[in-house]
């Protein structure tokens, strides 16, 4: 299946930002495990943020995804914090738990605001 | 049209069994609903159920088959929009509900459940009600959103009104 899952990679001090479009699901496996990966390669930040803005579809198997991500950022010692999420998708984030792990806001400035980097 | 139960039929339409035409569903159940009552949470939620209820058909019903399709109904019960998602996958279905693990993120993060594992929990908790059934080789997920509630009380002449799930 063909992605339709589109990722640019950004730094500010200390936060990696990862801007995502499109439909996180399943086909965005590959691209989102590439961007978190270019996101933390080069200046090892401490924490990442994930912008979803301009996402208009997350199912299933994307919170999997996304949950993925947060394990492996854990693992390595970083936060996750995310931004641009819609009223219904923050729904899914509290259900699922993950708002429980991952500290969300409203856009990428009061998330960039929130660690210092504004 | 109506069912037999007295039920209003918006739409009925099928999907092939392709990943990624749960998209083609949801949009074809939100152009059906409009104008039935639901708020905009209540739609997103729908369209988020009706997504995942149709791609659990396509991959685990009719096995990612692309020539056996989805069949989808939307209907006015009166008390709300129920949409029926039936695949083919009724004579493999067990005879009762499996136990399936609940969701545990905890244990997703430490690595010891899958990562994966989320597509009944989001429906049940984004519907007032669902239900599965099997007939011979069809296997049907009836999803509920309510617009009145609490439900009406049954007419006692068998008047339209919603079945209870």
């Amino acid at each position: 299946m063909q992605s339709k899952c589109e990722a640019t990679t950004r730094s500010l001090p200390g936060c990696a930002v990862i801007e995502l479009r499109g439909e996180v699901d399943g086909s965005a496996a590959a691209t989102l495990s590439a961007a978190y990966d270019g996101a933390v390669a080069t200046d090892e930040p401490p924490c990442v943020l994930l912008d979803f803005a301009r996402v208009d579809y997350i199912n299933s198997t994307g919170i999997a995804l996304i949950v993925s991500v947060l394990a492996k950022a854990r693992a390595q010692g970083r936060q996750v914090i995310a931004s641009g999420l819609s009223d219904h998708y923050r729904q899914i984030f509290a259900i699922t738990r993950l708002s429980d792990f991952i500290q969300l806001y409203d856009d990428v400035d009061a998330a960039a605001a929130s660690v210092g980097v504004a | 049209m109506t069912t037999a139960s007295g039920e209003r039929v918006l739409v009925r339409f099928t999907v092939a069994s392709e990943p990624g035409n749960e998209r083609l569903a949801l949009a074809q159940v939100a152009e059906a609903v409009a104008g039935t009552g639901l708020t905009d949470d209540q739609l997103d939620r729908l369209k988020t159920a009706v997504a995942e209820a149709t791609m659990n058909a396509i991959e685990h019903g009719n096995h990612n088959q692309a020539d056996v399709p989805v069949d989808i109904t939307v209907v006015d019960t009166g008390e709300g929009v129920a949409v029926s998602i039936v695949d083919q996958g009724g004579a493999h279905a067990p005879a009762t509900a499996p136990e399936v693990e609940l969701p545990d993120l905890d244990k997703k993060l430490a690595g010891l459940q899958s990562p994966r594992g989320w597509g009944l929990f989001l429906i049940q908790n984004m519907v007032d009600a669902m239900d599965v059934s099997t007939d011979g080789d069809e296997h049907t997920v009836r999803l509920l959103m309510r617009t009145t509630w609490p439900p009406r009380p049954r007419d006692p002449k068998g008047g339209s009104r919603a079945e209870q799930m």
